[in-house]
């Protein structure tokens, strides 16, 4: 059976009733080229929506704040072209994108960075506890960690989440790794998708100045970085690519 | 001022970041983008009285846009003033992050788009409101929203992939 472009958009945006869903749902899967077009508007999606995202986490300017409360510009306030004045706005509930989170602005932040790996459980106890496991010998992910490497979305998260996710790439053996930050713990690491588990790679503390809690996000420990490096097969995935893995379950 | 309008100032506060990337989907870059949601909001204001008590303030708010952004397309077109270039470095390569450089892709395919096709777009995709509360903003039949939808996909995809090509050159 074959559907229009406007059916499998529809279905790609979540527009369908269930009945039509489950239909679709099932034609899918016998059939690979119709798979690829729905998979094209998923990524179309996913690509003008991160494209944007970052807006809503920049600081609105004063002026739209005064034109929003009712105020009408003072006499002899001139507009300021390029040059606004801005006022930090809360970014309650926005959705952020990965910010910057090229394996190259990472480096050019690692300078301001404390180097070493540091499994430490200080670290990340008592506030952490029950994100780390061991598994045959080996630290993974457990709790909220495994969680948000599982699910949450670089290209689609807010700033206040307690785990915030960097970069996603496949490694030189195959597996899917993701970088991660804790920023209430000053906290960064590398975690890759062996058997079912995110085993941790590499922690590192991060150094980020007290009240640039945002920031943690982005700064990546040198330790970290090294590690991401040494594993690496080409380049980091973009929102789309992301999004697929995820969507594969992060299976090889 | 009464308590009624501290609310609605509020609520349009609060709507600010969301105006903002809405704005910048539509103009090619973010000077243009928050005159654009400056004057919207002062013509919100001006026009207070016919929101009713009950009325979804954002879709109100985001037909407001649309046609502030419409008309002023057409002004311009009057004056025969051609749009600035995106401000965002106009180089990538200096010193703007990743993010910044796919925005101004995605803007620059936007921005060959017929009007009707890019309001679709950015409503849906750029700010994921549901087919049927775009098709209200635009105070269009959802038919003809997913039609237009549809039509500026593919010519965005289309853009998207000439810009990629243009990259390689």
């Amino acid at each position: 059976m074959n559907y229009d472009d406007e059916t499998l958009m529809a279905y790609a945006d979540g527009e369908l009733d269930a009945a039509r869903r489950a239909e679709i749902a099932t034609a899918l899967e016998k059939d690979p080229a119709l798979t690829r077009r729905v998979e094209k508007h998923r990524a179309l999606r996913a690509e003008v929506a991160s494209a944007f995202a970052g807006v809503v986490d920049q600081p609105v300017p004063e002026r739209l704040v005064a034109a929003a409360n009712g105020e009408t510009m003072a006499a002899g306030k001139e507009r300021t072209p390029r040059h606004d004045k801005v006022l930090q706005f809360p970014s309650r509930g926005a959705r952020a994108p990965g910010p910057g989170w090229g394996v190259r602005e990472w480096g050019a932040m690692a300078a301001s960075v404390v180097l070493g790996v540091l499994i430490s459980w200080r670290v990340f106890a008592p506030s952490e506890q029950g994100l780390l496991a061991v598994n045959g010998g080996a630290l993974v992910a457990h709790g909220d960690l495994a969680t948000a490497l599982d699910r949450q979305l670089a290209s689609d998260q807010r700033r206040d989440e307690p785990v915030q996710i960097g970069v996603t790439f496949k490694s030189r053996d195959g597996n899917y790794c993701r970088s991660f930050a804790l920023p209430a713990t000053r906290t960064a690491g590398l975690a890759c998708r062996v058997g079912g588990d995110w085993q941790v790679a590499a922690t590192a503390v991060t150094e980020i100045p007290a009240g640039q809690v945002q920031q943690a996000a982005s700064a990546m420990p040198a330790a970290v970085l090294a590690a991401i490096d040494a594993r690496i097969a080409g380049e980091a995935l973009d929102a789309a690519g992301e999004e697929n893995a995820r969507l594969g379950g992060w299976d090889k | 001022m009464s308590n009624g309008t501290e609310e609605i100032g509020e609520r349009i506060v609060g709507l600010l970041p969301r105006l903002r990337r809405f704005a910048r989907s539509l103009s090619r870059n973010q000077h243009d983008a928050d005159d654009l949601v400056q004057a919207a909001v002062e013509r919100a204001w001006k026009n207070s009285a016919q929101l009713r008590p009950g009325a979804n303030l954002g879709s109100w708010m985001f037909g407001i846009m649309k046609n502030a952004w419409i008309d002023d397309r057409r002004a311009r077109g009057r004056r025969g003033e051609v749009p600035l270039p995106d401000d965002s470095g106009s180089h990538p390569a200096v010193s703007t992050a990743d993010i910044d450089l796919k925005m101004w892709s995605v803007s620059e395919a936007m921005s060959k788009l017929p009007e009707d096709q890019r309001l679709a777009i950015a409503l849906v995709l750029v700010e994921g409101q549901s087919y049927k509360e775009a098709a209200e903003v635009l105070d269009i039949p959802i038919g003809t929203l997913t039609s237009r939808l549809a039509r500026g996909r593919s010519a965005l995809a289309a853009a998207l992939a000439d810009e990629h090509e243009g990259d390689l050159a």
